[in-house]
């Protein structure tokens, strides 16, 4: 037996002597602690790990989590819950006391960070800012997987102790850096003389900076030069005003601004608006009352009371003498039209004469004295009376509407008359002859319309005389204001539009013939002033006008009555005697070339004369309304026209009157009485007359009184050739009872028609007589007209053959008529 | 290795493995293998005490040590039923597995031969002959009593051929 057997044989009875360990089960271990808590033995919160084999009591876990969070600084709570295996509800809740016990710990998006962290990343983040100059804010969050804002929280603290920089929108500076950049922002600051604004400044800062540094550098934020800047500002570096944090205005350019306005104010006693703002000042108004408190501010320019007492003594001056004054040719060029209107409205002496209706200011700059405007009105209505008529064209007086509307809805003409003399009654007694130059067209058409209220306004706006006119003339708003008139008004314009009245240039020219000063005084362009001027007196013109016109009315009431009774007397008979000739054409109608022939006689020579004098009283009528003088002598019964007379006459008609004139001159160029005979009818109608319709008792009294007529004529009638026309037309009434005209071609044809109507013995005279008038025709125009050869007497013969017969052929009719 | 329960065979695994090939019969070399044997035993008695399942006590009862005498038991129903232990090292051990005998229970059940000695799994003997000379006692013990114990004990204790011993007073007492 060696002594280590025996060793181990004492090892092994002693290690079985051993007392052995105790082991309970889980499940009794967990029995026993819920009864160690039932008996309030354990009486605190135990909590199990994850696993769920172990108890641990919150004190442990806080303990644990410390452990843990003062390894690293920061742990996140999945951590800790791993770490220690502890539901994460439980961590979470501990975490809460933790942090709240250990104010160096934060708990922060489901990590807790000590203080000790920060610190420690704020000397990591010194060391490269060091290095970098420039750090991004979001670039150390990313970095540290925190918000920016979180790092800036943390960050600011330790701005100037652990952190050796500056921190400004988002970026991290070294103080060097910042010295850089704010030496770069005084040097700019201080390089600017002029407003500018800021942030171009920066950006172009940011340029170079961008630049110097090369790709590398960061983008500088404007803000960060704007609180340099601001710093800069504060401390009286460079000197100026900022105004909506952007705009700098350097002191310096204040100061010359400021120079620049007084020096030329003072000089000048004016400045305008536009220098103002030549020099950067926007509020020019505000800028100069607060500086200038005597000033008077104008349109464009800012005036020193001085000016307003020269201008006025200027005015004043000019009023004395009965003389005008363009103000702006004693004011400095830089004045504008409204400019001068307002300073004069200042000017006393004007206001005064204003107010007493001693001047008139016309085209906003020009001074008038009343007596100068009315020397000038004075020798314009003299002008008028001498001014004369060109060309024939149609006139009518701006009131006669009613009587145009009379005519229209078919009234007689007398009563159109009448209410003329009521008109004229009303009108004041002023002579005057209107001879308008012309057709008023386009421009004064609009002015035309409304004379009156133009004239109202004129008086004293010139302004808004000068705006009224630009309205007339742009016709669409012409017409607006038209169709609000109404109806009525609208033909009452629209007939007025065909005025004449003396034109605004025509006024104009007159009155610089009237007044040359106004060339002569280097007016740049004399319609500144004349038109004003010009739409001031022309109403007054106009109304004088209006006035003689009237006057001429009474006066030739009385001649258009007579002559459109004479006029209406003339068309009665010779109308009826024109139907009762169409009438007989009925005969032919069946013979064409006979009818042709027929109806040409019949418009060449009743139709021409009837229509002649219709148109030629017409004319009379015309002008006589239009107030223009007619010579009474001329009242001529036969009066003849040629083609072309005639469509000139019915060309000067007015409107459909002229239309319809034209037709009827067309017709009687035609082949056709019936179209001549309604062309005809339309015209009478239209110009207000009457014709008579032929009746059965009428046209028997007239073929009486025809007949009666024919037979004294033919009983008296010597001429063989003649005799032989009117025989046949009594003959025709005697058998027809149609009262033939007919021309010597168509004798022939009469006369074969007679035939059967008449006995033998009778037709044969006729047709001997017939015959031996043709050959003696025939050989008429076949005579050379000399003497020598026979024919004369060949002539001779047969005419005394034919006055041998005429008895019996007067017999055949005489006895006829008397039977 | 199947055939034993997963608690058998990791304990069995932490057994330290004995490496001389020596019977009783072969002088120092057994002195040898004895030390190993004992070697084994404390840590198989140390294991199992930590582990709250000590089952036995055994000692070599001759200075050859091999004869071991001692008591095993088991734990039924929160009673402790004890029973006396003896083997015999064979001569031909390591190759032979010992004999283990439990006396008291001779006659009381089928799982056992005359004379006391337990009835081993059939899988006992393999695995013997497999790791020999690397198991020895302590795996015996391990491999055949303790599985046996725990497979006999409650039956016999259910059918009443056992009893606790102080059952077994008081059913004398009465």
């Amino acid at each position: 037996m060696d002594d280590e057997l025996l060793e181990l044989q004492r090892q092994f009875e002693s290690a079985q002597q051993a007392k052995s360990s105790i082991r309970l089960s889980e499940r009794n271990v967990v029995e026993l602690v819920q009864k160690l808590h039932e008996l309030h033995i354990i009486d605190f919160d135990l909590l199990h790990t994850v696993s769920g084999k172990e108890y641990i009591t919150p004190e442990q876990l806080r303990h644990e989590m410390v452990v843990e969070i003062k390894k690293l600084g920061r742990v996140s709570l999945i951590d800790l819950a791993d770490t220690t295996g502890v539901d994460l509800y439980y961590v979470e809740s501990q975490a809460q006391h933790v942090v709240s016990d250990d104010p160096g710990l934060m708990l922060f998006q489901g990590e807790i960070i000590s203080q000790s962290y920060w610190d420690s990343m704020a000397e990591e983040i010194n060391d490269r800012l060091q290095e970098c100059s420039q750090i991004a804010l979001a670039e150390i969050a990313t970095q540290l997987n925190v918000g920016s804002e979180m790092v800036t929280s943390v960050l600011e603290p330790r701005l100037g102790t652990l952190v050796k920089g500056r921190l400004e929108g988002g970026q991290l500076y070294t103080p060097a850096y910042v010295a850089r950049v704010s030496a770069m922002v005084r040097g700019s600051a201080r390089g600017i003389t002029v407003p500018t604004n800021l942030s171009a400044v920066w950006s172009s800062l940011q340029q170079q900076l961008h630049e110097m540094d090369g790709a590398s550098g960061v983008a500088i934020d404007g803000s960060f030069f704007q609180s340099l800047f601001n710093g800069i500002v504060k401390e009286g570096e460079v000197l100026g005003s900022l105004r909506a944090g952007v705009h700098w205005t350097p002191n310096v350019f204040a100061i010359a601004q400021k120079e620049c306005v007084d020096s030329f104010f003072s000089q000048n006693s004016f400045i305008s608006y536009e220098n103002l703002n030549k020099l950067g000042i926007s509020q020019p108004v505000q800028f100069l009352q607060s500086r200038y408190p005597e000033g008077v501010p104008l349109v464009s320019v800012f005036v020193h009371p001085s000016m307003i007492e020269m201008l006025d003594a200027a005015t004043e001056d000019a009023l004395e003498r009965g003389s005008w004054i363009d103000s702006l040719s004693v004011l400095p060029a830089s004045f504008g039209p409204q400019d001068a209107f307002k300073i004069m409205s200042l000017c006393p002496s004007v206001q005064l004469a204003l107010k007493s209706n001693k001047a008139l200011i016309f085209g906003e700059s020009y001074v008038f004295s009343n007596g100068f405007v009315k020397v000038v009105y004075d020798q314009m209505e003299k002008e008028l009376e001498h001014f004369s008529v060109s060309g024939s064209s149609g006139i009518i007086p701006s009131d006669d509407s009613q009587f145009v509307n009379a005519a229209k809805a078919g009234h007689d003409s007398n009563r159109s008359i009448e209410s003329f003399d009521a008109g004229s009654e009303s009108g004041k007694s002023k002579q005057a002859v209107e001879k308008g130059p012309k057709k008023r067209k386009g421009k004064s058409a609009g002015n035309a319309g409304a004379p009156e209220s133009v004239s109202d306004n004129q008086e004293y706006v010139p302004t808004k005389s000068k705006k009224n006119q630009r309205k007339g003339k742009d016709t669409s708003s012409l017409q607006v204001s038209d169709s609000k008139t109404g109806a009525k008004k609208e033909s009452v314009r629209a007939k007025e539009d065909n005025l004449s009245i003396p034109s605004e240039e025509w006024v104009m020219q007159k009155i610089l013939m009237l007044v040359p000063d106004f060339e002569e005084q280097g007016v740049d362009d004399p319609k500144t002033i004349l038109r004003p001027l010009a739409n001031h007196l022309r109403p007054m013109l106009i109304n004088s006008l209006k006035a003689r016109r009237k006057a001429v009315f009474t006066e030739n009431a009385d001649r258009i009555k007579r002559l459109l009774d004479n006029l209406q007397r003339k068309l009665d008979e010779s109308f009826l005697n024109l139907q009762l000739y169409e009438r007989a054409l009925d005969l032919f109608e069946d013979d064409q070339s006979t009818s042709v022939i027929l109806h040409r006689h019949l418009l060449r020579t009743a139709a021409a004369s009837i229509l002649d004098t219709l148109l030629h009283n017409l004319d009379i009528h015309n002008k006589l309304k239009n107030g223009i003088e007619v010579e009474e002598a001329q009242n001529s019964e036969s009066v003849s026209l040629s083609p072309g007379e005639r469509t000139a006459i019915a060309k000067s008609f007015p409107g459909s009157l002229s239309n319809k004139a034209l037709a009827v001159v067309d017709a009687l160029e035609g082949k056709r009485v019936e179209t001549f005979m309604d062309a005809f009818r339309e015209i009478v109608e239209e110009s207000g007359l009457l014709l008579k319709k032929l009746d059965k008792k009428l046209e028997r009294t007239l073929l009486h009184s025809y007949r009666k007529d024919l037979t004294s004529q033919v009983s008296a009638e010597t001429d063989p050739v003649s005799l032989l026309a009117k025989v046949v037309s009594l003959l025709y009434i005697q058998v027809h009872h149609k009262a033939l005209q007919a021309p010597g071609r168509a004798i022939s044809v009469a006369v074969s028609r007679l035939k059967d109507k008449l006995d033998d013995s009778a037709c044969k005279i006729l047709t001997d007589y017939q015959t031996a008038t043709v050959t003696l025709l025939a050989l008429i125009s076949a005579a050379t007209g000399d003497e020598e050869d026979c024919s004369s007497d060949r002539i001779l013969t047969r005419r005394e053959l034919l006055e041998n017969q005429m008895p019996a052929l007067k017999g055949l009719v005489l006895s006829a008529s008397q039977s | 290795m199947e055939g034993w329960d997963p608690n058998t065979k990791s304990t069995l695994t932490q057994i330290p493995l004995l490496t001389t090939k020596a019977g009783p019969r072969d002088g120092a070399v057994w002195t040898q293998r004895l030390k190993e044997e004992y070697k084994s035993l404390i840590a198989y008695t140390q294991m199992n005490k930590s582990n709250d399942n000590d089952w036995f006590r055994i000692s070599a009862s001759n200075p050859e040590g091999t004869r071991w005498t001692g008591k095993c038991w088991y734990v039924h129903n929160l009673l402790k039923y004890e029973f006396d232990l003896q083997f015999d090292i064979p001569v031909t051990y390591p190759s032979t597995a010992p004999e283990l005998e439990l006396p008291q229970l001779d006659g009381k059940t089928q799982k056992m031969y005359r004379g006391g000695k337990i009835c081993l799994t059939v899988h006992f003997k393999p695995l013997w002959a497999k790791n020999c000379p690397r198991f020895g006692i302590a795996h015996a013990l391990c491999l055949g009593l303790a599985p046996w114990l725990a497979a006999e004990v409650p039956i016999l204790v259910d059918s009443g051929m056992i009893k606790h011993k102080d059952d077994a007073t008081t059913s004398t007492e009465t």
